[in-house]
């Protein structure tokens, strides 16, 4: 009977592709989800998510806008992120093109879903000391990671450290 | 469209159970008498008996290899080794009448499974009898019919039996976990299994984030947040068309959407103006009703079985906290006040208790509370990280995530958390799971 058996592991990878097919909808496209993954939202490049899909680290602290830290569980700016948000602010208003993106991110402690809404509250906290700097909000969006992106692997305070952050990413 | 019935199986399956023989009493000795973990009940598992003739097939063992694993996973059973068996299944009988039960109560064994399978052609006919050793009687028989593919829902469907004939309460087996697992490589996935952990299948396949799954009623649906179209958005997936259809757009936070009890509607935390509140929404992503306004965060909304109130996490008050709130968002009040962060709720479906996340001795732990706010009951301590706790169907067992050996792995506990098993146990992490009703 080892048919029997062979035949059922063969049906289960048959709809294991299939349905892998219908998600990603990269090979098949499925009638409801159709297009590639990007197809509505072109992701940022040197954006952490960018990194993460080319099996990259998120980008680090470089360029002209440097990250901004938290404390644990906190979306509060203290005066640390506030100078660096200043200097941000006089490098946006001398490239008056340039749009950002702000990124907000959490360490691996506490849950899933709080850090995903603790990393949009970060973000919105930067950019709405950005825009009391003059800075227009119309250049600026936010996106939340929570937990998800982490910069540092390690289980230790100045690695959670470094995680709770924004980093800011020029769009054009 | 036979591919399309298959994608559907594991959803379905036909297999109509029919009692073998009614089953007996409550005079059985053991009926009804497990109340909790403590001490282990000794049985025995024996292989499958081929009842077609022909040779034998794997299913013998794999379909009580099954069982094994349920039993093992509530804490409450001991399984006897199946080398120490003295009858050898093909040479003895199946029903009360043909076992020689000294043979399995010198071993040990306080209840004995036997049965046998038919094979013909696709078909499969697995019958299984429960026995209580001492008492020389059946407690419970079941013929299930299927394919080769049904056996682990045969397996599961028994298993939830025995649970009913030990403990009064049909077990929790006959269902689904989702989890958001990177087992495929670095990219975190949506997986799907059974309980047993034996059939893991992997539904989302994106690079990129898949996040927070959650189950329709009818467990034929999950919804959950994907990052794929670079925006985290929910999407919906049906398992029996195999269509996946995504339901929000923007440029916001959607994150932890949760089918209300009857279906027809989703409690979701979305960011709007910066700001993260629970909202009510159709199952096309339709906002219907902004529940909460607050300027802390409101996040995880989790339904009451009856759907008449939702536990959500809310940092209103500074910290974290689990609130409880009336459906349409009235009557908001905080429920937990030990600890200063309280998050992730989940609210049992017997409705006596809210389990949830707590940072606690160094970690974060397990706990669980009345809706009321009484009876704070912690699960889990000093066994690293425990968080994302889901109910079981029959309110008895939880699944969570948690770090005790290193990478997060997926743990089922008792209500009590006397017992602890691991489910899921690799390199990599498995988080976020979600353990679905029944499959009927």
């Amino acid at each position: 009977m080892m048919g029997l058996r062979m035949k059922a592991v063969v049906v289960t990878f048959a709809v294991l592709s299939l349905f892998a097919a219908g998600c990603s909808g990269k090979k098949k496209p499925g009638p409801g989800d159709a297009g590639s993954d990007l197809s509505d939202q072109k992701l940022p490049e040197g954006s952490s998510l960018d990194a993460y899909q080319k099996g990259l680290r998120p980008p680090g602290d470089s360029g002209p806008l440097k990250d901004i830290h938290f404390a644990f569980d906190s979306y509060e700016l203290d005066e640390s992120a506030r100078q660096t948000l200043r200097d941000s602010a006089d490098w946006l208003k001398d490239n008056g093109s340039v749009r950002i993106e702000i990124e907000g991110h959490c360490d691996e402690r506490g849950t899933v879903e709080y850090n995903l809404a603790l990393g949009a509250k970060r973000a919105k906290a930067a950019k709405d000391y950005l825009v009391s700097l003059g800075i227009p909000s119309d250049r600026m969006s936010t996106i939340s990671y929570g937990e998800e992106l982490p910069l540092c692997s390690e289980h230790t305070e100045s690695c959670w450290a470094e995680n709770r952050r924004c980093h800011f990413v020029q769009l054009n | 469209m036979s591919v399309k019935r298959s994608l559907a199986g594991w959803w379905v399956v036909a297999s109509a159970a029919l009692t073998l023989c009614a089953p007996p009493g409550a005079d059985a000795q053991v009926r009804g008498t497990i109340k909790g973990a403590g001490r282990t009940y000794a049985v025995a598992l024996s292989p499958l008996k081929n009842l077609g003739g022909g040779a034998s097939s794997p299913i013998a063992t794999e379909f009580v290899d099954i069982i094994a694993r349920d039993l093992e996973l509530t804490g409450l059973f001991r399984m006897i080794p199946r080398d120490t068996f003295i009858e050898q299944p093909q040479a003895s009988g199946v029903t009360a009448e043909d076992i020689n039960f000294e043979n399995w109560s010198v071993l040990g064994a306080l209840a004995l499974v036997k049965g046998g399978y038919t094979i013909q052609g696709e078909k499969v006919t697995i019958e299984a009898r429960l026995f209580d050793v001492y008492q020389r009687r059946q407690m419970a028989g079941r013929r299930y019919h299927g394919t080769a593919q049904d056996v682990r829902r045969m397996a599961n469907k028994f298993a939830d039996e025995m649970m009913r004939e030990f403990t009064g309460e049909r077990g929790p087996f006959d269902s689904r976990i989702a989890f958001v697992s990177n087992r495929g490589g670095r990219f975190k996935d949506i997986y799907v299994t059974s309980p047993d952990a034996g059939d893991i299948l992997q539904v989302t396949r994106t690079k990129s984030l898949n996040l927070a799954p959650s189950w329709s009623p009818d467990v034929r649906q999950l919804v959950y947040t994907s990052y794929k179209r670079g925006n985290p958005d929910f999407y919906l997936l049906d398992f029996v068309s195999g269509r996946e259809t995504k339901i929000t757009s923007g440029r916001e936070l959607h994150v932890g959407a949760r089918f209300s009890p009857d279906g027809r509607t989703l409690a979701a935390a979305i960011e709007q103006q910066g700001n993260v509140d629970i909202f009510l929404l159709d199952l096309s992503g339709k906002i219907l009703r902004r529940l909460t306004n607050d300027p802390g965060i409101d996040v995880s909304p989790s339904w009451s079985p009856d759907g008449r109130q939702i536990a959500f996490t809310s940092a209103r008050g500074g910290q974290p906290q689990i609130y409880v709130m009336n459906a349409d968002g009235a009557g908001q009040r905080r429920i937990t006040y030990e600890g200063r962060y309280n998050t992730s709720p989940a609210w049992s479906p017997k409705g006596d208790k809210i389990a949830y996340t707590s940072r606690a001795d160094g970690g974060f732990n397990i706990f669980t509370v009345h809706p009321d706010g009484t009876e704070v009951h912690q699960l889990t301590a000093s066994t690293g990280n425990n968080e994302d706790p889901s109910w079981a169907p029959d309110g008895r067992y939880l699944v969570f995530t948690s770090t005790r050996r290193g990478a997060p792995g997926l743990y089922v506990s008792d209500a009590t958390g006397a017992s602890q098993v691991a489910l899921t146990d690799r390199p990599g992490g498995d988080t976020s799971p979600a353990w679905s009703n029944w499959l009927e």
